[in-house]
């Protein structure tokens, strides 16, 4: 490491000169249904990528049926009038292609890919799984059932857990608060509701058909014309949402996920719609702040600090609402430390002027990864859906870096002073209870607990990890009915080699336990009762506080019925396995 | 995307049965120039103008495997401190450059290589070869530096593996299949091993494994051929050579090194098991076989355990699996989350029948089409992005000195039968000679509970490090190698929406790097 340098090396070396970016040329066709088509010839593999875009997505969930079209978009490619689910399974596989439905919460897409050699078929399947699903009986139960247990995975996620109280605090009784369906939900969805949604969201005057790829442009118009012409338009329904809640006063809201190895940090405030005249402003404070590795957050809590791998912003933008958010996953000891650090950045983007330096990088760093992104089909058929999706302008691709170039540190400072509100700022921490209170109160005086089912703890003290004595006994409970009685039955809890095990009896029906959950000082289970004959599911969720049990008990479609008992005996010597 | 067509001709698809795509199907060569430099450099180049962008990879032949006993995680530690200056370029500054030109960067480590790549402007070649050139000629190591990575490694380790339910798993169960420390433990390491870490190790590190003659450039974009080696030379040819590394031995017995064990998971809310296999190394015609038996067990909703077991039994709320790609011994593995009240011995059984089925009967000739449409559409698209491509062209030229497997890695797939699929499921994926790793919530168990408190092991076992997280499921020809930790993860999609016209592009590699992924 001793060498000599040449002069020469020792400053970073000026560009070449630009190279002239491409942009894709695209043409547009309408069909007389109202499909509008959009192609992009793209000669340079042999490759072909369709996508169909449908202005419908998780906002438009029935209210009482959350997960809707995230469970309709995965029964799509489960069955066909013509296919069935084994067949679409098989013959996507035969031509070596993809082919897969999904939604956020503006829109749905139908998405597919394959060699050009297999262009026509694909697109054919693409067809018939988006106009024709049939929803199979046994397949919606199915879907129902493993989305019930994935939903238990996904809140075993930190970062689910901080997504999910942003959303219902920031977003109130918009839409957008929902970012998951409930197992109620999961149960009330029936074949009949899915079709009824697909009949009436899935038309042609909703949606967009981009392609990009190595085709022949009037051939391929032959084609969709022959496989969507027939496709009956209907009624578009606009987006008719309650406005957000507005935020007066910052409050913090404590997810006790009890032994989590790290304090995951979300401080969020109100934000903008995607098209929004403010958008391009916001993007550049929003790089100057924290989008990447050389922004402040990222420079002052990893690079100066040590308390975490990342740190960032996000520009949480979408068609009726939006967010401005920072993030962070922190060791435990430093979260009040990481705290402080974020309110210091969010104060100062909005006291100060940003530098020329830094609104020159942030400009750089915008336009030159604009086209890095239009290198692959999918990555250009994503701009070119968002901007039909989100109602952007036709030639956004074209202004994009102008749009981004005429940014002043004036509006910069204007857009950080209307949307950075630390005053009035949702902080979110998802970690273990304990350790974090004490080390948030300095910077909430409003603290509200939460434990990872989502239930609101009455208490402030967070509990720790309980192990499985704590709930194993004979429970004796009362389960009040709507109509006001009282009925009793005994909850039996032990211990078996992957967890608790046990029964339940009452003049309802008496049945085991299919499976148990505990987080903390909770419990959820699924006990599969014996009612009159049939085999009916019921789910319990319970607290336990010493010899005290609280909690709802339901049955399928039904509305939970609420329940409090007493340990009559406590653990036994644990079952050998 | 004004360039010539260079795909095959389209051709009337008759019917269904009449498809044969081999005959039709071929790609233009990838334009491979390579050198190497009188210090050992070697120097892959692959002009493409359809986008003004270029994609620089420098891959360094250094991973976890050449970590020694009590510095596991070392590698990657190191990988960190590259991005914490050099002589001319200070702490931090390479993000800055990188990004305020416009550009995407990350690092990542796994067992086998550690890899810096960067995606620029075209115009902005020369600024990736000084930063790379100017850490790989002058790294500075300092405490306040070794310190500060230590902690955002901990807390990278904390993110995504501590944090997580079921992950840890995945680093127990390579220290069940390999007998061989060098293969066993994990590229994100210890928490013990990376607070030993001094500064001599760093320096001594950089000095073995980071100098020209142990390392691979390779460039993929819109550049002059000529003015590429010029840049190359006045910024890498100064750099002195050095002794070559210390030799690495990977070497391992046939048996896993244990067959069965219980991991208890403070984190997961359900059981779930990993099996696992110790198989041949990448590039051998087994591997190429097991690749593509893999495929058919676990890969897609038209695979036999899928097809079986999600749909069929309706036993299991997922099935997935995935290859652990390596010079040496490598695995495969396979993870289910059964459903509640399921029989999870009987499960296993039934994947175990699924094995002997294709070891009995091999692939049908819908599955042989079903591979090499897969493979061949794999590989296509894979070549869109110029990134993919630096870092495949790095790989093969590092691993096999032979960059134009890029082009010709395929042919090794396609000629595989389906005799040599079968045989290979009997050769390697034993009912036996495997391990099973049942993963047990420890929350519900009352035995566990202390332990489990304090580590992830379970009770009774030696304290080990961990092995790496396999990205599971991995195709083999379009997936880039397992990868575990790096500098920073790729700035994730907070908000689950999906990306914004505007926002940066996804990163091409999987994994972690020393940002977010």
């Amino acid at each position: 490491m001793t060498n000599t340098q040449p002069e020469a090396l020792k400053q970073p070396p000026p560009p070449l000169p630009p190279r002239p970016i491409k942009l894709p040329t695209t043409s547009e066709t309408t069909l007389s249904n109202g499909l509008l088509v959009v192609v992009v010839a793209d000669q340079r593999l042999p490759l072909v990528s369709y996508r169909l875009a449908l202005r419908s997505g998780d906002a438009h969930d029935p209210a009482e049926l959350p997960g809707l079209v995230d469970m309709l978009t995965g029964l799509l490619t489960e069955g066909t009038q013509s296919r069935t689910s084994r067949e679409i399974a098989d013959e996507v596989a035969r031509l070596g292609a993809t082919l897969q439905a999904g939604a956020n919460s503006d829109y749905t897409t139908v998405a597919a890919s394959s060699l050009t050699t297999f262009s026509d078929e694909i697109l054919e399947l693409l067809a018939d799984v988006a106009l024709r699903p049939v929803f199979p009986a046994n397949e919606v139960e199915l879907t129902k059932q493993n989305t019930k247990e994935s939903l238990k995975q996904q809140r075993a996620q930190p970062s689910f857990l901080a997504t999910e109280m942003v959303a219902k605090v920031m977003f109130g009784a918009h839409p957008y608060s929902v970012t998951a369906p409930t197992p109620e939900a999961i149960d009330a969805t029936t074949r009949e509701k899915l079709i009824e949604f697909h009949r009436s969201k899935f038309v042609p005057n909703n949606a967009v058909l981009v392609v990009a790829g190595d085709v022949d442009h009037d051939s391929l118009l032959q084609r969709i014309e022959d496989l969507f012409g027939n496709w009956q338009p209907g009624a578009v329904i606009g987006d008719d949402f309650p406005a957000p809640p507005t935020r007066t006063a910052r409050s913090a809201y404590l997810i006790d996920r009890p032994g989590s190895a790290q304090a995951n940090i979300v401080i969020a405030n109100s934000g903008i719609t995607r098209t929004s005249p403010d958008y391009f402003p916001m993007l550049v404070m929003h790089t100057v702040l924290g989008a990447n590795a050389s922004s402040r957050l990222f420079m002052n809590l990893r690079e100066e600090k040590g308390y975490t791998y990342g740190a960032y912003s996000s520009l949480d933008a979408r068609r009726t609402a939006g967010t401005f958010r920072a993030t962070a996953e922190v060791r435990t000891p430093v979260t009040g430390d990481s705290l402080k650090e974020f309110f210091y950045e969010l104060g100062r983007i909005r006291s100060e002027p940003v530098s020329e330096k830094e609104l020159a990088d942030a400009k750089s760093y915008l336009t030159g990864v604009f086209p890095i992104r239009l290198e692959t089909q999918e990555g250009l058929i994503d701009q070119l859906v968002q901007i039909k999706m989100f109602g952007l302008p036709d030639n956004y691709l074209n202004t994009y870096r102008s749009q981004i170039q005429s940014v002043t540190r004036e509006q910069i400072q204007a857009v950080a002073l209307k949307y950075v509100r630390p005053d009035e700022a949702a902080i979110v921490i998802v970690g273990d209870g304990n350790q974090l209170s004490e080390q948030i109160k300095p910077y909430a005086e409003n603290i509200e607990f939460y434990n990872t089912a989502g239930k609101r703890k009455t208490k402030g003290e967070a509990s720790s990890a309980k192990s499985a004595t704590f709930y194993v006994g004979d429970w004796t409970l009362q389960i009040d009915t709507p109509l006001g009685q009282s009925i009793p039955a005994t909850l039996t809890l032990s211990q078996s080699t992957n967890g608790l095990s046990g029964k339940v009896e009452s003049e309802m029906g008496s049945g085991e336990l299919v499976s148990a959950t505990v987080d903390g000082d909770s419990l959820s289970a699924i006990v599969s009762l014996d009612v009159a004959g049939h085999a009916i599911e019921a789910n319990i969720f319970a607290e336990v506080t010493d010899n005290q049990i609280e909690g709802t008990f339901s049955l399928q479609d039904a509305p939970a019925l609420t329940f409090t008992g007493t340990r009559e005996k406590t653990a036994e010597a644990p079952a050998q396995s | 995307m004004a360039s010539p067509p260079l795909g095959p001709k389209r051709a009337n698809v008759t019917g269904r049965n009449e498809i044969n795509v081999a005959e039709r199907f071929e790609l233009s060569p990838t334009p491979i120039k390579q050198f190497t430099l009188q210090n050992g450099l070697r120097v892959i180049l692959s002009p493409d103008s359809a986008v003004p962008v270029v994609s620089v990879a420098l891959y360094y032949d250094v991973g976890s495997r050449n970590e020694k006993t009590g510095r596991t995680g070392f590698a990657h530690l190191f990988e960190h401190m590259m991005f914490q200056g050099s002589e001319n370029v200070p702490k931090a500054a390479h993000f800055q450059y990188i990004f305020n030109a416009g550009g995407t960067m990350n690092g990542t480590t796994s067992t086998e290589r550690t890899n810096y790549f960067e995606t620029l402007p075209a115009s902005h070649l020369p600024l990736a070869l000084w930063l790379e050139s100017d850490r790989m000629r002058s790294l500075k190591v300092t405490q306040e530096n070794l310190d500060n990575q230590r902690n955002a490694v901990q807390e990278e380790k904390r993110l995504r593996y501590d944090n997580q339910p079921y992950v840890n798993a995945f680093l127990r169960i390579n220290e069940l299949i390999f007998k061989n420390p060098a293969n066993a433990h994990s590229t994100i390491g210890s928490m013990e091993d990376l607070d030993a870490a001094t500064i001599e190790d760093v320096q001594e590190f950089f000095r073995i494994y980071y100098a020209p003659n142990n390392a691979v450039l390779s460039i993929v974009g819109d550049f002059e051929e000529q003015e590429a080696i010029s840049l190359i030379n006045k910024y890498f040819e100064g750099i002195p050579s050095q002794a070559g590394p210390p030799s690495v031995d990977t070497s391992e017995p046939a048996d896993v090194a244990r067959t069965q064990e219980v991991f208890y998971d403070q984190l997961a809310p359900a059981p779930a098991f990993v099996l696992g296999w110790k198989i041949p190394p990448r590039r051998t015609p087994d591997f190429y076989a097991l690749s593509l038996a893999a495929d058919l067990l676990f890969e897609g909703d038209s695979s036999r355990l899928y097809q079986k077991l999600v749909k069929g039994d309706e036993s299991v709320v997922s099935i997935q699996g995935g290859i652990d790609e390596r010079r040496g011994p490598s695995a495969l593995y396979i993870f289910a989350l059964p459903k509640p009240g399921e029989e999870v011995a009987a499960i296993r059984d039934q994947i175990f029948a699924e094995i002997q089925a294709l070891r009995i009967s091999g692939p049908s000739a819908e599955e042989m089409e079903k591979l090499r449409n897969s493979l061949r559409n794999d590989v296509v698209r894979g070549r869109q992005s110029t990134m993919y491509r630096a870092q495949r062209l790095a790989e093969y030229a590092l691993y096999d000195n032979d960059p134009t497997l890029m082009d010709s890695e395929l042919d090794h797939y396609l000629s595989i039968t389906a005799e040599q699929i079968r045989a290979s499921v009997e050769g390697y994926l034993d009912i036996d000679n495997r391990v099973v790793l049942d993963i047990v919530p420890s929350a519900l168990n009352e035995e566990a509970q202390t332990e489990a408190a304090a580590s992830p092991q379970p009770p009774g076992e030696p304290q080990q490090p961990a092995a790496p997280a396999p990205q599971v499921p991995a195709r083999p020809p379009a997936q880039p190698a397992t990868d575990a930790g790096g500098v920073m993860g790729a700035a994730e999609k907070r908000p689950e929406q999906s990306q914004q016209p505007a926002d940066p592009p996804q990163q091409t590699e999987r994994g972690s790097g020393p940002l977010h992924t």
